[in-house]
């Protein structure tokens, strides 16, 4: 099936996830001009880029950001605008990821940084 | 009160009901009543319930125009370079839920229940499809991207690291090992050593008539030249792995704890794929939705120019 689907793609083929050092090192290189926010559909409430990166590298995840985590659809919108060429909807991943593993039994909360 | 832990957990099933959300639920609720309770009151005090009447083209022209703005708002604003505020975007996304949904149930009131197959009935049954895909839509946006997320943490380590490539390691300084357990002689692990062994072989190989590059490497090497040693190398994993069509093959050769790693390499790219496929789902339920929407237009601007014609004659 995926073969299938795979010989239909008509643009480019989909990009998997980044690991987190790849995600690091996007996150660094972020310079904050808030362009892929602005074209998120996603994004229900105001949130500042300087959170939401501090939040995906490491440390609690605030009630707007998680939600904005959540209703992350992996569309892709936010990877054109970006001047830089980063790749937030990978960043959004990996904040998936960590809300996931927090809900796992015995999970640290905030676990799984990118720094320490 | 904000918790300093944090956010926990993503439940496949999540729902946040925000102001936006509210503020379009109630519209989508009154504006549904008011076209309801109209028609209800229309079809018990008029003996003209007919597409073609005043309350039938009412209700078409305010179908119509909803459906125009559903279908040109989103986009338009999408692809406006005007500067946004954040969640702008997301507030034209629920204009298009709403007025998608205005838009198909004022049509419904139009037919007046006349679903004989005609142009409108096509039209409509087009425009039915077309919402159905958006919610359907709206519903895979949100539990694909969970699943995703659920291959993903598979594919990463527990400190976000790609999993193939940890396990990879593991298995080649699995092979280094028990090659050396096997030959006495320590063999190399990275590529340097590799080719300079390489090299020594090359040195003494019978001079063909091959041409030959100033510093002796020859033009044209037959793969089957390139390299022959009969030691084991880190890249010949089948000679060591223990093969079931060969039963002379030592016990010496076993790898211990390598079949466990392959089957967790298998399990990882089994995950990696189910993400590839989910991807394409995602992708590919988009382009349904705008085939579909392609396919209403048309089928709409079929029927308007029959009503046109049957206006007109």
């Amino acid at each position: 099936m995926l073969k299938f689907l795979e010989k239909l793609h008509i643009s480019s083929p989909v990009l998997l996830h980044k690991p987190g050092d790849q995600v690091a090192q996007e996150l660094h290189a972020c310079i904050g001009c808030n362009e892929c926010l602005l074209a998120c559909p996603a994004l229900a409430e105001p949130i500042t880029i300087d959170v939401l990166n501090r939040e995906t590298l490491a440390g609690p995840i605030s009630a707007p950001v998680a939600r904005f985590a959540r209703a992350c659809y992996q569309c892709g919108a936010c990877i054109a605008p970006c001047p830089v060429g980063l790749h937030r909807d990978a960043m959004m991943m990996w904040l998936k990821v960590r809300l996931l593993r927090s809900s796992s039994v015995g999970a640290v909360p905030g676990a799984y940084p990118l720094e320490e | 009160m904000n918790d300093p832990t944090g956010e926990k957990g993503y439940p496949l099933l999540f729902f946040s009901i925000n102001t936006k959300w509210k503020i379009g639920a109630l519209l989508t609720f009154l504006v549904l009543a008011i076209s309801a309770g109209f028609y209800v009151w229309y079809s018990q005090h008029s003996s003209d319930a007919a597409p073609d009447s005043i309350a039938g083209y009412s209700y078409a022209i305010l179908g119509t125009a909803s459906l125009l703005l559903a279908g040109t708002l989103y986009s338009i604003r999408r692809r406006s370079h005007k500067k946004r505020a954040l969640g702008k975007l997301n507030t034209a996304l629920h204009w298009h839920i709403f007025f998608a949904i205005i838009g198909l149930v004022l049509i419904f009131m139009h037919s007046f229940g006349n679903l004989n197959p005609r142009t409108g009935t096509y039209a409509l049954y087009g425009l039915i499809a077309l919402v159905i895909s958006g919610l359907v839509g709206r519903t895979l946006d949100h539990l694909i991207p969970r699943l995703i997320a659920g291959e993903v943490q598979q594919a990463l380590t527990a400190r976000g690291e790609d999993r193939i490539e940890t396990i990879s390691q593991k298995v080649q300084a699995l092979v280094a090992h028990n090659t050396e357990a096997l030959s006495s002689q320590p063999i190399a692990v990275n590529f340097a050593d590799f080719s300079s062994r390489k090299q020594q072989v090359m040195q003494h190989r019978p001079q063909t008539s091959l041409e030959y590059e100033e510093d002796e490497r020859p033009l044209h090497t037959p793969w089957d030249l390139a390299y022959i040693s009969l030691e084991a190398t880190p890249q010949e994993l089948s000679r060591l792995m223990p093969d079931k069509h060969r039963p002379l093959t030592p016990s010496a050769a076993l790898m211990p704890g390598a079949q466990q790693h392959l089957v967790e390499l298998h399990k990882v790219q089994r995950a990696m794929q189910r993400e590839h496929f989910y991807r394409y789902i995602i992708r590919y339920w988009r382009l349904l939705h705008i085939a579909l929407a392609l396919l209403t237009l048309g089928l709409i601007t079929w029927h308007l120019i029959y009503a046109a014609q049957l206006l007109l004659h």
